[in-house]
């Protein structure tokens, strides 16, 4: 993986312009510099120059939801996200990491059976913890848990959890794939908190005329631990989906998660290009992946059946990491076309939800306040149903409308077809 | 340095949570768009014009300078701390009100521009001021530096549209120049006018009552593209003269320009010599007829295409490949000596042909582009900046460069102001006694010389 030194000449590039502070969401509700790209690079330029710099250097570079909107109007093309990925992994592995966050982030990506035990006890118990909510099926903390922290709606883990599930264990290989061979990487979104995506996900493929294999043995997608600068977790997981992908041969690899899939198509390479012998490996996974979205649109001419559109009215909010990343914004609002719902679009759909970066939990009253003008404008559509095509997007969004009182479903694009 | 009774006495004036020591946070407001660093002691982000006085008060009773600063995208270091001391940033006053009856927006300093601008359209009215950097600037700043922009040969520029300020003087006082809501006023001095565009020495401005218009129905605009930026200035003078309408923007790129944007948003004009960009605002049929007078006119001088944009979104397009030319131009040298010279319109093919002289008697790259229409040239000199020969013929170029523009009845600056990069040569455009009358009036505005100091003029003569 690249060092932050050898970003030295895309840092210098910025010129101060400031063109990224009329787009970052951070800097939209902290207004302060070091809450925009130009603040940032700065600093990460000083500290490559071997400046005294403190706490709040880690405190700023963590705060920044990796949106992406910053890089994509950036007249220099400076890519920060991925500069800022590379300064946390260089101030982890020159600091260290907070013992607990590492021992989290190790044991939810890299469940032993213990955790999923662990996990198991807590799901159970978790009316001691939390209080149901009435509307969404979800639950709020009562008081402040570690990670969770107070007050934050979270769904329902899923009991069991998605990969777990026997008749999805059935699917780890499949007799007859279809049009294509192909194969379904879960996420932890997916797979922990939101199975139904997974489940719709597998009838949606079907119904297209493609029976999706689920391997067992994948693993998170490494993104979670990256984001907190932990490079090597973040390398581990990322081979290991590889070996077990690889076996298979598939023409294709789907997720139905945005940043999934902007990990697997894209930070893959950044991650794993320099390993020995990984290039070419790392190139022939890549290239299979695609979004759920992209893939019904661009490759199966996925059709709906004709409906009134009685169903209500449905909006779309555009995940970061799949229109920035991905390019990849027309997809999901063609498939909704084909839903039995009215489409209507909101202001500033591409505006972060908020979540990204592990912003949610460095800083979850900064992630909920730029969720919050997520709420107002979804509000203000008028909406029942909130799609979009991120499962982190829809954690946060249905914590953000619980908050803000506003009565729509937030939902994966595929549960509507 | 900042004694420890003074950090403690802003810490109370604003609160523990709007100021700060940090190194971080220090390093933050350092910069500007001119690329220089000079690192303040402290960063304030007051949130009234009250917090502001007593911060200018105390700033004045102990020689602390204070540099105003909105959203730091100025090109001549207006917002720098050259000496240290206070950075006072306007961020966090950000209100806006819009008198809809009497056509007046009023604006706290720190309000962006553009949002400012977006709330008056959502009520049908019109702010024009419109800095390259609108999306990002504020409106302090805007006045501070009587920011112009493209629509400035229609419009005019910030000070047309400021009826009235409200402003912290450096040693505390907080005045209002005018009455704010009535477009006329000549009760004593042009306060408002001296303010405008004094580049935050006279005064922090902390609101401001801002004229309206209503918002024109249509807009329409055409990009054409010539062989040679001659021919292409030679048009744009043709337009005003010959088109019989006056285009709500004008603007003229040459060929480094496009090649460098191009890559950025690869539009397929990297290989051309010059373009131009013509809009015209105004009722539907009306703005259809004006792009047709000017598409012809642009036909009959040469142009080697004329492609008029179809729908909103290309204009918006257009308009974004426009604003990103001058941060793009990092592509083309790692230095860039930045000028914004104004010449009268009649003279821009006169200057054309003197920048290219220049261009080739210093051996030195010159991007040019600009809002030609008023005959406001940005004249980019691009230099290696590990290269000190070459950066030595970058400067004589700018020398060069504001002499021809002197010699052609120009200015020096039309919209970036004096700022540190072009203090040097203010003695050059502004006789002896002129300047004298300035400093005066800065020693009597600012005896301690706190507010924003070394800035527009050079030490001598200047506070105390």
């Amino acid at each position: 993986m690249k060092e932050l030194k050898d970003y030295r000449e895309e840092i210098e590039r910025c010129v101060r312009c400031g063109t990224c502070r009329s787009v970052c969401p951070t800097l939209d509700t902290v207004r302060r510099e070091s809450h925009c790209a130009r603040g940032r690079l700065a600093m990460i330029e000083a500290y490559l120059n071997g400046e005294e710099l403190g706490e709040r250097y880690l405190k700023y570079i963590k705060e920044c939801t990796l949106c992406g909107a910053c890089y994509t109007s950036c007249p220099n093309e400076i890519n920060t996200p991925e500069i800022i990925l590379s300064a946390r992994a260089e101030y982890v592995k020159k600091k260290g990491m907070p013992a607990f966050t590492s021992f989290t982030l190790k044991s939810l990506l890299e469940p032993a059976p213990l955790t999923k035990l662990a996990l198991k006890v807590a799901a159970k118990l978790k009316s001691l913890f939390f209080k149901s909510t009435p509307f969404e099926s979800g639950l709020v903390s009562r008081f402040s848990l570690p990670v969770v922290g107070e007050g934050r709606l979270v769904p329902e883990p899923a009991d069991p959890f998605f990969l777990d599930r026997a008749h999805i264990r059935r699917l780890a290989t499949r007799e007859d794939y279809g049009r294509m061979k192909v194969g379904f990487f879960v996420g932890c979104g997916v797979n922990y908190l939101l199975p139904s995506i997974g489940e719709h996900t597998i009838r949606v493929l079907e119904k297209a005329g493609i029976n999706v294999a689920v391997p067992q043995g994948q693993v998170c997608c490494g993104i979670p631990a990256l984001s907190m600068g932990d490079s090597e977790t973040a390398k581990r997981v990322m081979m290991k989906n590889i070996e077990v992908f690889e076996q298979y041969g598939f023409d294709r690899i789907v997720t139905s998660c945005a940043t999934c899939g902007h990990t697997l198509k894209d930070i893959f390479k950044v991650v794993l290009s320099d390993e020995q012998g990984m290039k070419e490996r790392v190139e022939a996974f890549t290239s299979k992946i695609r979004d759920i979205t992209e893939f019904l649109v661009d490759e199966l001419d996925y059709r709906g059946e004709k409906t009134d559109k009685r169903a209500g009215v449905v909006t779309y909010h555009d995940p970061c990491h799949l229109r920035r990343f991905q390019g990849i914004s027309e997809q999901p609002r063609k498939l909704l076309e084909e839903s039995p719902y009215e489409f209507r679009g909101m202001k500033n759909p591409c505006r972060c939800c908020g979540l990204g970066g592990g912003v949610s939990f460095t800083n979850y009253e900064l992630s909920m306040k730029i969720a919050g003008r997520k709420a107002e404008n979804i509000k203000k559509s008028g909406a029942d149903v909130v799609a979009t095509a991120c499962p982190g997007c829809i954690v946060q969004l249905k914590d953000a409308l619980y908050h803000h009182d506003v009565k729509a479903r937030v939902v994966h694009v595929v549960e509507l077809l | 340095m900042l004694s420890e009774p003074v950090k403690r006495e802003l810490t109370r004036i604003v609160a523990p949570e709007n100021i700060s020591f940090q190194p971080e946070d220090l390093l933050c407001y350092s910069y500007d768009a001119t690329g220089r660093r000079y690192l303040p002691e402290c960063v304030l982000f007051p949130h009234t014009a009250e917090e502001v006085s007593l911060i200018l008060k105390m700033a004045n009773a102990e020689g602390i300078p204070v540099v105003p600063r909105g959203a730091g995208t100025g090109f001549t270091g207006g917002s720098l701390p050259l000496r240290g001391g206070i950075v006072l940033s306007t961020e966090r006053m950000t209100t806006i009100e819009i008198d809809t009856d009497n056509m007046v927006g009023v604006a706290g300093a720190g309000t962006v521009t553009w949002d400012f601008a977006q709330k008056a359209e959502s009520v049908g009215l019109f702010y024009p001021p419109d800095p390259t950097s609108l999306k990002v600037s504020t409106i302090g700043g805007n006045i501070a530096e009587c920011a112009g922009g493209p629509r400035g040969l229609k419009y005019g520029v910030t000070k047309d549209y400021v009826l009235a300020v409200e402003v912290v003087l450096p040693t505390g006082e907080l005045i209002k120049t005018a009455p704010g809501k009535t477009f006329k006023g000549v009760v004593g001095y042009n306060l408002t006018g001296l303010i405008t565009g004094s580049e935050g020495t006279l005064g922090v401005v902390t609101r401001a009552w801002l004229k309206l218009l209503p918002l024109p129905e249509e807009k329409r605009l055409l990009v054409a593209t010539f062989d040679t930026l001659e021919r292409a200035g030679k048009t744009v003078i043709e337009i005003i003269k010959a088109g019989g309408f006056l285009p709500s923007a004008l603007e003229l790129i040459d060929g480094v320009c496009l090649k460098a944007v191009d890559e950025y948003a690869k539009m397929g004009l990297g290989g051309v010599g010059a373009a131009i960009i013509v809009e015209a605002d105004g009722r539907r049929e009306v703005v259809d007829l004006d792009m047709e007078e000017a598409r012809d006119i642009c036909h009959r001088m040469g142009a080697s295409s004329v492609d008029v944009a179809k729908d909103e979104k290309r204009m918006k397009e257009l308009w974004s490949l426009r604003r990103a030319i001058s941060p793009a131009l990092k592509r083309v040298g790692s230095l860039k000596l930045n000028e914004d010279v104004v010449v009268p319109r009649t003279e821009i093919v006169e200057l054309i042909r003197g920048i290219e002289g220049i261009s080739r008697k210093r051996d030195v790259t010159i991007a040019s582009f600009g809002h030609a229409g008023d005959g406001n040239i940005h004249v980019n000199i691009m230099v290696n900046k590990d290269d000190p020969e070459e950066v030595e013929r970058g400067e004589a170029s700018v020398g060069d460069l504001f002499e021809l523009t002197l010699r052609l009845g120009g200015t020096i600056s039309g919209e970036h102001g004096v700022g540190i990069t072009k203090s040097d040569y203010i003695g050059m455009e502004l006789n002896r006694d002129t300047l004298e009358l300035m400093m005066r009036l800065k020693r009597a505005f600012d005896p301690n010389n706190i507010l924003n100091p070394g800035k527009i003029f050079k030490e001598e003569g200047v506070g105390v």
